[in-house]
């Protein structure tokens, strides 16, 4: 079997604390070492001079928003838009149209996606049934089925005594539980963050608050349970504080912020634009500022995406009737990149540390690293290559970006998963 | 009627309009109020035009003041309440619309409760469409006729103080006043309990009172505001009779008022709760003079819009 070379990039693999320029040689869908590459007669060398080379990233939040119909369809689209953003793995919420509490639907949609998807998706089970924070679910037959973590994203248990016995025997099948911090009682018909902009809009009614209390829940929950909690999608910049404070203490507790909210505030729905209603929402600039810098000096281990489709119909209604939720799967590093470059403290080691190691520590999986004997997971970003996103270029018929029309310099221009190319410009 | 020379399509709100367009608004008022006063006076300027009213949640004054300011003018009018379209048959906003459009509506008014919606209409239908209340975003309509008010019976509302008493946090008609009078120089204060006059307003530019007598005091104008406890749950205060014992403005509490103080009340009143009907019929209160002057300012922004230099 021939040996790829991709021969002249900038190599960064945080899990070995590379960042050189250095050749990548991997072969039958498996790294392997320079030696064993240079040995064989029989090679194909790619010229990636001026490239930068990474691991293939890892989504832990993104939802397929699957109906029984389309399911085929919409694992399809999860997995071009996440390889065409240099993603090779997604873990799936378990909101799949049917809930994911039970081993039947955890098989059912692993048939979907060994059938439909080009990438690795991976499936987190439920931490209550129904995701309606009642009733635990059977937490030990999802593990056995193959989930990777417990979490009722976008929902979370508001019963306190759910959701600490639902964390304290997840500690058993060592997964971590991912919350969604929010606090219904404070926000159930919010659409936007108690804002300026929003007060003048009258929108609002999803306060920090109703995020920093249950931040709050999680790293106490974690403490007294020992379990691995890690916080999706924070928003707000006292949450930041709280994990940072949490973490000095030894807390087990781990975050994730998403590109919108590292790189927008809530200026951006002044045009009642439901592309800019995410949950949760934006919010204000000092708060933006305190996410990046939380995800440099390491308090928010990582970068989630909270890719979430919807078709243009249900999507672009009133302001307050839109569901919440966006697509960002094919502008995650781009936006990342574009927002983190100029700050202090960023390096590419952090930025690929944040989307590929650290997603992959937390859900205790060997993706993330250019070992030799890894997956070929690689992807090839070209950091001077300008382009425009546009929805109107993809397959799916979701077009619920933030960024839509945006302008980004630097993109990946190929993907490489198990050694294939899934993704090529 | 000579060519107007307004270009503003549709009417959305009061923050984005020009204190310009604020006065020709006015100006036009004045001569609508004219003609109404008088038979002989009055013309058909919008005879032949079809002006669809399209109420999504319930209205009276609104609603019928946009009727009598259309038909005024000798506009054909066809009124929808949500109760009789084919919205309750799950048809969405978009899609009604559209289908108003191709019927030939030459406006559409649109009152609804999700904020935004005028825009979001204004950019699928091609015909103007003017905001009769959306949300607790803004009824700019209301806003004109107010500042039309206050400006007949104070003159110029520059450097005037002007307080808003009331739910402020869910109210459209605060929000509206004060773009319209601070675009005009008057200082607004928004008075009323801590929850539904959270501090934050302080953001847009208003001063903001949780002391009735205080708020009261140094005023040239109050306009009350309906309070809805249905609307906002229990959560924000605790009952009609506490609001009334702590922000009810009545005739004991109407001598912290400086002497000729305006009351106005956008309606509808609920008498002894926000204030005393006494003092509703009081020489002080211009609410009648509110619902005359909606006619006459519908009608201005009615001729403007369908007589717009980009329409």
């Amino acid at each position: 079997m021939t040996v790829k070379c991709l021969k002249g990039g900038r190599l960064i693999d945080p899990y070995n604390g590379i960042d050189e320029k250095k050749d990548l040689y991997f072969r039958n869908g498996k790294i392997v070492s320079d030696s064993e590459g240079k040995s064989t007669s029989d090679i194909e060398n790619i010229d990636v001079q001026g490239k930068i080379i990474f691991p293939g990233l890892v989504d832990l939040r993104c939802h397929l928003n699957n109906d029984s119909v389309s399911a085929g369809n919409n694992i399809l689209a999860a997995s071009t838009e996440g390889s065409a953003g240099g993603y090779t793995t997604l873990l799936a919420m378990p909101d799949l149209g049917s809930i994911a509490d039970n081993p039947a639907t955890i098989e059912f949609i692993k048939d979907k996606i060994s059938r439909n998807s080009k990438i690795r998706i991976l499936l987190s089970g439920s931490l209550t049934k129904g995701s309606k924070g009642e009733v635990l679910a059977p937490l030990g037959s999802l593990k056995d089925a193959g989930v990777v973590a417990f979490t009722d994203c976008p929902l979370t248990a508001q019963n306190n005594q759910i959701f600490t016995k639902g964390s304290e025997y997840a500690s058993m099948f060592n997964l971590p539980v991912i919350d969604l911090p929010r606090d219904l009682s404070l926000s159930r018909r919010g659409n936007a963050h108690n804002g300026p902009q929003s007060l003048k809009m009258g929108l609002g009614g999803y306060p920090r608050i109703a995020e920093e209390l249950f931040v709050q829940r999680a790293i106490s929950v974690s403490k007294i349970a020992n379990t691995r909690i890690h916080l999706t999608s924070i928003s707000s910049s006292s949450s930041v504080e709280m994990i940072r404070d949490a973490k000095l203490k030894g807390s087990l507790i781990t975050a994730d912020v998403t590109p919108h909210h590292l790189s927008l505030c809530e200026k951006s729905i002044k045009d009642f634009n439901p592309n800019f209603k995410t949950s949760p929402p934006l919010r204000e600039e000092s708060d933006r500022l305190k996410l990046v810098q939380g995800l440099l000096d390491g308090t928010i281990d990582c970068i989630a995406t909270a890719h979430e489709p919807y078709p243009e119909h249900e999507k672009n209604v009133e302001f307050d009737l839109a569901p919440t939720g966006v697509i960002g799967l094919e502008t995650a590093l781009s936006v990342c990149y574009q927002t983190l470059n100029p700050q202090n403290g960023f390096s590419w080691l952090k930025l690929i540390s944040a989307m590929s190691l650290n997603p992959s520590n937390i859900l205790n999986i060997d993706q993330g690293r250019l070992n030799i004997g890894s997956d070929a997971d690689i992807v090839i970003f070209d950091p001077d290559k300008n382009w425009i996103y546009s929805t109107n270029e993809r397959s799916s018929n979701a077009t619920n970006s933030s960024f839509e029309y945006k302008k980004f310099k630097g993109k990946i221009v190929t993907t490489f998963f198990k050694g294939s190319e899934v993704y090529c410009t | 009627m000579e060519k107007s020379n307004w270009c503003r399509k549709s009417l959305l709100g009061i923050e984005e309009l020009t204190n310009k367009e604020i006065n020709q608004v006015l100006d036009l008022s004045k001569v609508f109020k004219n003609e109404l006063s008088d038979v002989e006076k009055r013309s058909d300027h919008l005879k032949g035009k079809r002006i669809v009213n399209l109420f999504m949640e319930p209205s009276t004054r609104t609603r019928i003041a946009f009727e009598v300011a259309a038909k005024s003018l000798h506009a054909d009018v066809i009124s929808i309440a949500e109760q009789s379209s084919s919205l309750t048959k799950g048809e969405t906003l978009r899609d009604t619309a559209m289908n108003i459009q191709a019927l030939g509506a030459d406006a559409i008014v649109l009152r609804h409760s999700s904020p935004g919606s005028p825009l979001f209409l204004s950019r699928i239908v091609d015909v103007p469409i003017i905001n009769a209340g959306d949300g607790a975003h803004e009824h700019p309509s209301q806003a004109l006729l107010d500042l039309y008010t206050l400006q007949e019976k104070l003159g110029s509302v520059k450097g005037k103080k002007i307080t808003i008493l009331g739910d402020i946090l869910f109210s459209r008609v605060a929000r509206s006043n004060f773009w319209a009078l601070s675009k005009m120089g008057a200082e607004v204060t928004f008075a009323g309990p801590s929850t539904l006059v959270p501090k934050r307003f302080e953001s847009m530019g208003a001063k903001v009172s949780h002391n009735l007598k205080e708020s009261l005091s140094d005023a040239d104008a109050v306009i009350l505001l309906r309070i809805q406890h249905e609307r906002q749950s229990s959560s924000h205060f605790p009952s009609l009779a506490e609001y009334t014992k702590i922000f009810g403005l009545n005739k004991n509490r109407s001598k912290w008022l400086k002497e000729g103080a305006l009351i106005l009340h956008p309606g509808p009143i609920n008498r002894g709760v926000e204030i005393d009907s006494e003092l509703a019929d009081s020489s002080n209160s211009a609410i009648l003079d509110q619902v005359s002057n909606g006619i006459a300012v519908r009608m201005a922004i009615l001729y403007l819009c369908t007589n717009s230099t980009t329409s």
